[in-house]
């Protein structure tokens, strides 16, 4: 018995290839799932995933950032070295393959699974350093928040979606790689990422051995955490410029006069022609009289203009910076509103708590502090009252 | 006599208004007073729930907000709560004369397309203090 298991054990290790060590392919399906979940938060679910959709990116960065020192720092098949395509072979590799099928087996990347890693972990991180700059220029949240201006919101979650939409159809080419492949060689390459191994057959493109350094490959990824942590907590730190007047510094007047029919309207929602448009007009405001004796309205014009939304950095405020100050509309009325709601269910605002879709603060908890943050959104229960 | 006395008291009262300055029977003997005829509870109920064209389409009636019945809170078109209008249960309702009037004036100006004649306030007064 043990005889036979001695001699037995060198042939079967000799039949296969350990090809994917067990970082690369925890790395693997860790990143899938957070990619999984960042995709599904991003695109299906509503902006109350925020959290979620964050950490799911948060980590797929770190995990690619852990990649790439592997890449250098880890076995013969993790390393970019061994497998990132020089164009010649790319060339030589796709002839081959279109001719027929290529003579030899590459154990590790062949070329063309080769450039799908780098596209994809570019990909991750084109799309971590958009969604930062997302969440810093739109959100003023994190450490982009005092460096880059609301009013390119629109440009980086734009660029982040487009790079989402980019790698969603690299994954579907990455499938179908890996299945066409599994197909070609008769062998399974998703199971191979579970099990690191691979058979051996004669005329494999085996890589040369390289020592893994796992503990040089760890104190790098510490160190990158713990600078890219401080200067992240660092920068976030940074009070910011230009931010909206706070509802609890609201004068007395304004709460009095401007919202016994509604809601306190934050002064940043409009530009300073469109207030005083608007408040030219109180007798005939929106189908309703609420006129106000002259010094009084003048008292709140004077306010309004001073912090309105040419005074403020922040989304709300560079959405509807530019809106034409006659004829005066209800933001619900532009096209940036209807835009930012058009996943909303319009039988939400039916609801009696919401009752019109002007009364943002029945949904957006800060509405009145003007920031109207993904984070703060609550649509209310259908009360029964 | 007593009318008389208190309506220029009143008006004196109004510019620096403060939050309590009156009550519901100060206000009907002051807009009665004004008028020169006593109220009448049911004209103020009909103009209260009636429906109206000459305002503004979007408020029929005073009812639009204020609901057919008084007691119960009711609903700006923007889907803030109003408080109830009958004393009865919301003691806050007509014990501020710049308000009263900055309402009644905002209000019959919306639903009426005119102001409210001092017969009607004591009219409207009168029936939501009957209730
Ligand atoms: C029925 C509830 C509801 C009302 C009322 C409402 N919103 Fe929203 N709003 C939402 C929801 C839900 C979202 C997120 C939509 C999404 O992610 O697809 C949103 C998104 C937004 C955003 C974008 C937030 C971000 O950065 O992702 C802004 C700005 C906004 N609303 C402003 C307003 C304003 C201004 C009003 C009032 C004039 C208003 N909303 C009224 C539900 C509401
Ligand atoms: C568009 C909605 C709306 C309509 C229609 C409306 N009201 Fe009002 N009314 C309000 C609001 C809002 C307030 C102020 C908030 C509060 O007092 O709770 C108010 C307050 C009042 C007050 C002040 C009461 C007090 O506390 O002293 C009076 C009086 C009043 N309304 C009378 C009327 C009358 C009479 C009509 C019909 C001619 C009418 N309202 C129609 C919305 C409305
Ligand atoms: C008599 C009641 C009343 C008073 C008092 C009043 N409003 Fe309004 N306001 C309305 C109504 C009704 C709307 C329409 C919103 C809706 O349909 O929900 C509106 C809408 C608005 C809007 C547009 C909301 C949007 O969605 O963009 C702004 C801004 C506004 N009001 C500002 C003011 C200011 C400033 C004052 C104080 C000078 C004021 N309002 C006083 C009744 C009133």
């Amino acid at each position: 018995m043990m005889n036979q298991s001695q001699i037995l054990a060198p042939d079967a290790r000799a039949a296969r290839h350990q090809v994917w060590d067990v970082f690369l392919r925890l790395f693997h399906w860790s990143l899938a799932a957070s990619v999984t979940v960042a995709l599904v938060t991003g695109f299906l679910l509503d902006a109350s995933w925020v959290r979620l959709h964050l950490g799911a990116g948060i980590l797929a960065v770190i995990l690619v950032m852990a990649r790439i020192v592997w890449g250098f720092a880890g076995p013969a098949y993790a390393r970019f070295e061994q497998f990132l395509p020089r164009p010649g072979a790319l060339r030589a590799y796709l002839r081959e393959h279109l001719a027929g099928a290529p003579r030899r087996r590459h154990v590790g990347h062949n070329p063309l699974g080769a450039l799908m890693v780098v596209a994809l972990l570019l990909a991750v991180l084109g799309l971590g350093a958009t969604g930062l700059a997302y969440l810093g220029g739109g959100l003023k949240t994190g450490p982009l928040a005092t460096i880059l201006p609301a009013t390119q919101t629109g440009f980086w979650s734009e660029t982040h979606e487009a790079l989402a939409a980019i790698i969603l159809g690299l994954i579907v080419l990455h499938l179908g790689g890996v299945i066409h492949e599994s197909r070609r060689c008769g062998e399974n390459l998703a199971r191979a990422m579970v099990t690191g191994c691979k058979e051996a057959r004669s005329g494999d493109l085996v890589a040369p051995h390289r020592p893994a350094r796992p503990i040089l490959a760890a104190a790098v990824v510490l160190a990158l955490l713990a600078s890219g942590g401080a200067a992240v907590v660092a920068l976030s730190g940074r009070p910011l410029q230009d931010p909206p007047v706070a509802a609890a510094e609201f004068p007395a007047v304004y709460a009095d006069e401007c919202a016994a029919c509604h809601m306190a309207y934050h002064p940043a929602l409009r530009s300073a022609s469109s207030w005083q448009a608007l408040m030219a007009r109180l007798d005939d405001h929106f189908g309703e009289d609420a006129s106000l004796p002259d010094e009084t309205g003048a008292e709140i014009t004077a306010w309004l203009t001073a912090n309105s939304a040419e005074t403020v950095d922040n989304r709300p405020a560079s959405l509807w910076r530019d809106l034409s100050p006659l004829p005066v509309v209800a933001l619900p009325d532009t096209p940036q509103w209807q835009e930012l709601h058009e996943n909303v269910d319009p039988a939400l605002f039916k609801r009696r708590a919401v009752y019109s879709r002007s009364n943002c603060a029945a949904c957006h908890r800060d509405a009145e502090s003007g920031w109207f943050s993904p984070f703060a959104i609550s649509i209310p229960k259908e009360n029964t009252q | 006599m007593k009318k008389a006395l208190i309506l220029p008291v009143l008006l004196a009262m109004a510019p620096p208004a403060l939050a309590g300055d009156t009550s519901p029977g100060a206000l009907i003997e002051a807009y009665s007073a004004q008028s020169g005829s006593a109220p009448v509870p049911e004209n103020g109920k009909a103009l209260f729930l009636g429906k109206h064209v000459g305002g503004k389409p979007d408020t029929p009636s005073c009812a639009t907000c204020h609901t057919n019945d008084p007691r119960k809170g009711g609903q700006a078109r923007t889907g803030k709560p109003i408080d109830p209008m009958a004393p009865s249960v919301n003691p806050k309702r007509f014990t501020d004369t710049r308000f009263v009037e900055k309402w009644f004036r905002r209000n019959c100006n919306s639903v009426l397309g005119r102001e409210c004649s001092a017969q009607e306030k004591a009219d409207i007064i009168a029936w939501l203090s009957s209730l």
